[in-house]
């Protein structure tokens, strides 16, 4: 087969279905991630122009330009849009688009998954423009802090749309990472060991990591604020046991890390063009996969430097301080590796290189600021004044919307098969960087001469009119440059000459393919045997399109891929990919409209719409799988290997494990808050105490050691070739009786509106009962499974899935009946 | 795995003992434990009690990544465990250093 025969019968297996129709069946990482870009980027000018509606409202004093009402509106859908709509789903797009690319493999983890999370992301985000458009959009600030947001003081449904509407846009950020860790950790190119794995790879599955540990938090707050609001449970309130400044900690507990989740990995991206452009490899990469590290790490230490001056312990504001000023020490390594690149190269002031430059220079002063704003002293000072609205914008616009244009351009040619032609783009560069520090370094000044961020007006007397006026003008100039790259951008795909493979001469392995991309990257999968494939093999390109490396030759109308083991990059397991459908879409309709129905308090759909949902993920998960056991199969190079389904970690098992990984700090946070609740909020002890009960207690816990013991007889049985049957029923009774005590701890409590602690109760038992129905529903898709012959002592990895999901349900609901019940029987 | 875990569990030990510290400090205010050891009050013990403790689970997991039995072998996972073993060392020194000097509940 020569290579445009392979090319050809590839891309009739993997490409998406023509025309319009494509966009809501496509599962390919190509069609995904292009269609997270364009929305993200629609969104930032979204974003931008409100922005602008900001400068025009302060540009003079006494502005009727826009009342406070709707002026609140503008800067918390600014911030919303920018962080949650702008900055993560660019990272999603951008890592979705490029990673199996520059990994070296067909697609990510979990194609249908990619495509859930873009629909949810799609709703979701609609759902908040429709509240714009509506003027009904909320207005608490992008922080969301009660009491303000409360249902007292904030009674309009414009808080339950940031409350719901991020939550759905949340599911798209977690499905995303986990399917990029799974992706990451195991979906490489054969060789390609952790030592040998892109910088960006790193960067990403750091930030993927981060997304699974610090989004939790969020969520949790979000569902409280909003179970308060529409049901009266009192988690924020002071005089009913709740406390206001629970919603801060478990905000900034996400908060925090998302400055960092959106950083690194405008990091990578940066690592990964910053060597090309100076014509040389990237510095210390031992030191920055390690600072990377450094950096996740330190940044969940850091949430309560957000909220200094909320009259927290001394003791207590030091910890923070201290690990606050901490984080400057990697993040210092990174821009010294990077420094030292450039010193070590030959640096060549290509369009990409300017927007770095244009990084190093701002990201280096917001920093800067971040050590000012860490010592508590100046904090009190410059705390809710527009310098730290300044400080964030360095960071932020510097950190990642620089290195992101740097990256734009970089690999438009990749996206596009074009080289540029109108170099608007130099130009639109100066405007952007002029723009911005005018902007910004305005803002520093008036912020220190007193005023206040998220202020609607303010008296000429003031002394703040000029400089408003500069930062005004300033900002202006800054969106006509942020238009004309894309105007640059758009011409460049319309209407630029075709161009060669790798402009930049780059070793990664995105380049060893043709451009535009085609749907299924590589027409063999490469062996790669150091950091920049490219730069040892110059040919690389062709001999896999003659499909001289793995799975050359398309077989059966498989969408066919391998995974590797985490640490050597050894093959392991071959996969098989599920095709097009418009499952996805149809999964993330039906979310929406559980969430619509939440928004709108048509309570009545809700229970459809999870139903809806269940009946899906069951028709998701059961048209894998089949009803013959597996051959070995080979691969290429004389290597042969077992079918996923054979073994006892499947791509299924890698998934679950990072997913509940995040459940896990949801569900830690939770224990967080009754914890936090309990020690510090003035309104306890509770006038009346859940009747614990040694009985309910017992048998929940008896039930929550039968159901994994039994599952792991029915996984041996299974191996053995026996019947698994009998195990699967016993687990799924002792799933049952877990299930059930935690119903019975819900219906003892005390009325949940009456106190936070009741609520609190009430809310954990809810998390048992969940994940008990849960397990149990798991549990009888196994035995249907079992029935239906879809298993054997071979084909058993479904039995490892459902195993891990009963075991978390089991470990989290002895928990939760501990957490309720131990307190009053010990007293 | 195993590598993945020898290159987060020191960080990961220092975000634990950080907010278990945080936490121990939250309850001892909370609930104005009283009472004192050698002259030194019962509260402060405990925190620099926990402080010690954090600091010899890092210099523990330190030695560990450097055995030649526990630790990685040569190469990248060998040096960034062994970078993250320091980190974790240093932010536990750093950042829980507050207990031994300034006041605990005011």
């Amino acid at each position: 087969m020569n290579a445009l025969e392979r090319h050809r019968k590839l891309t009739a297996i993997w490409a998406s279905e023509p025309g319009f129709r494509g966009w809501f069946s496509t599962v390919n990482h190509n069609d995904l991630g292009r269609m997270f870009l364009v929305t993200s980027f629609f969104f930032f000018i979204i974003g931008g122009l409100l922005a602008m509606l900001i400068r025009v409202q302060l540009a003079t004093p006494h502005s009727a330009f826009a009342g406070p009402e709707i002026y609140n509106q503008i800067f918390t859908m600014h911030g919303t849009i920018m962080m949650f709509l702008f900055a993560i789903p660019t990272f999603e797009g951008l890592a979705i688009y490029l990673l199996p690319k520059i990994l070296g493999t067909r697609d990510l983890a979990f194609p249908r998954l990619t495509a859930y999370g873009f629909w949810c992301y799609a709703f979701g985000g609609t759902m908040m423009l429709t509240a714009m458009v509506f003027g009904i959009a909320p207005d608490g600030g992008w922080f969301m802090y009660p009491p303000l947001t409360g249902a007292i003081h904030s009674p309009g449904i414009n808080t339950d749309f940031w409350l719901i509407g991020i939550t759905f846009v949340e599911i798209s950020a977690i499905a995303a990472a986990v399917e990029i860790t799974v992706s990451i950790l195991k979906f490489r190119a054969p060789g390609m060991s952790l030592d040998k794995m892109p910088i960006f790879a790193w960067y990403a599955l750091i930030t993927a990591l981060m997304i699974l540990t610090g989004f939790p938090p969020l969520i949790l707050g979000s569902i409280l604020l909003e179970v308060e609001r529409a049901f009266g449970f009192p988690f924020f309130q002071v005089e009913l046991g709740g406390d206001s400044l629970l919603w801060q900690h478990l905000f900034w507990l996400f908060g925090h890390p998302e400055v960092y989740i959106i950083f690194l990995p405008a990091a990578g991206v940066i690592s990964t063009v910053l060597p090309v452009m100076c014509r040389t490899t990237l510095l210390g990469y031992g030191w920055i996969v390690a600072s990377a590290v450094a950096l996740a790490f330190l940044s969940f230490g850091l949430w309560v430097h957000h909220m200094f001056t909320t009259g927290i312990p001394h003791m207590g504001l030091a910890f923070f301080s201290a690990a606050s000023t901490l984080v400057a020490v990697p993040t210092g390594v990174q821009i010294f590796a990077w420094i030292g690149t450039m010193w070590k190269g030959r640096p060549e002031l290509r369009l990409p290189m300017l927007h770095l430059l244009g990084f190093f220079f701002t990201f280096v002063i917001g920093g800067l600021t971040g050590v000012m704003v860490a010592v508590v002293p100046f904090d009190w000072q410059a705390h809710d004044t527009a310098f730290i609205t300044a400080h964030l914008h360095y960071v932020l616009f510097g950190g990642f919307v620089f290195p992101i244009f740097a990256g734009v351009y970089y690999w438009l040619p990749h996206v596009t098969g074009r080289k540029r032609f109108f170099h608007l783009g130099e130009f639109a560069f100066a405007l952007v960087f002029l723009g911005f520090h005018v902007t910004f370094l305005a803002m520093h000044w008036v912020g220190l001469l007193g005023q206040r961020r998220r202020i609607s007006t303010y008296a000429p007397e003031d002394g703040w009119t000029a400089i408003n006026l500069i930062s005004s003008v300033g900002s202006f100039v800054l969106a006509i440059g942020i238009g004309m790259i894309l105007i640059d951008v758009v011409l460049h795909a319309l209407t630029a000459t075709r161009g060669r493979r790798n402009p930049w001469g780059a070793g990664t392995l995105e380049w060893a393919m043709m451009t535009p991309a085609p749907a299924y990257n590589f027409a063999s999968l490469p062996h790669v045997t150091g950091r920049e494939p490219l730069t040892l093999l110059p040919d690389l390109a062709t001999a896999l399109a003659r499909g001289e490396g793995y799975l050359g030759e398309p077989r059966h109308g498989w969408r066919e891929t391998l995974t590797v083991d985490i640490a050597s990059g050894k093959p392991d397991m071959h996969v098989l990919y599920p095709a097009n459908t418009r499952l996805p879409i149809l999964m993330s309709a039906v979310t929406g409209v559980f969430f619509v129905s939440l928004l709108l308090k048509f309570y009545w759909t809700i229970p459809v719409a999870v139903v809806g949902v269940a009946y899906l993920a069951w028709r998701w998960a059961w048209v894998l799988g089949r009803t013959d056991d597996p051959q070995v199969r080979p691969v290429g190079h004389g290597v042969e290997l077992p079918d996923a389904a054979a073994t006892d970690r499947p791509p299924g098992w890698w998934g679950s494990v990072f997913l509940l990984t995040a459940n896990a700090t949801f569900f830690g946070s939770l224990l967080f808050g009754f914890a936090f609740l309990w020690t510090i909020a003035p309104g306890w002890p509770p006038p009346r105490w859940f009747a614990a009960s040694p009985v309910w207690l017992g048998a929940g816990i008896i039930g929550a050691v039968l159901s994994p013991v039994s599952m792991r007889l029915a996984i041996r049985t299974n191996r053995r070739g026996g019947g698994p049957v009998p195990g699967v029923v016993l687990s799924l009774a002792g799933t049952a009786a877990l299930g059930l005590t935690c119903a019975a701890m819900m219906l003892g409590t005390p009325p949940p509106a009456e106190h936070a602690y009741n609520a609190t109760l009430f809310v954990l038992g809810s998390y048992g009962l969940f994940h008990a129905t849960l397990a149990m529903l798991m549990t009888v898709f196994l035995a249907a499974r079992v029935l239906r012959g879809f298993t054997s002592a071979v084909r058993r990895a479904e039995f490892a899935i459902v195993g891990l999901w009963i075991d978390y349900a089991c470990i989290t609901g002895v928990l939760i009946l501990l957490a309720g019940h131990l307190p009053t029987l010990l007293s | 795995m195993k590598d993945v875990i020898r290159m987060l569990i020191a960080p990961l030990a220092w975000l634990g003992s950080f907010s278990a510290v945080y936490g121990l400090h939250g309850l001892l205010c909370g609930h104005w434990i009283g009472g004192a050891v050698s002259d030194v009050p019962l509260a402060r013990t405990l925190l620099i009690g926990a402080y010690g403790l954090a600091m010899l689970i890092q210099l523990t997991l330190l030695v560990a990544l450097y055995h030649p039995r526990i630790g990685a072998p040569p190469g990248l996972v060998r040096f960034v465990s062994r970078a993250t073993g320091w980190v974790g060392l240093v932010a536990t020194g750093w950042s829980l250093f507050p207990v031994v000097v300034t006041t605990y509940c005011s």
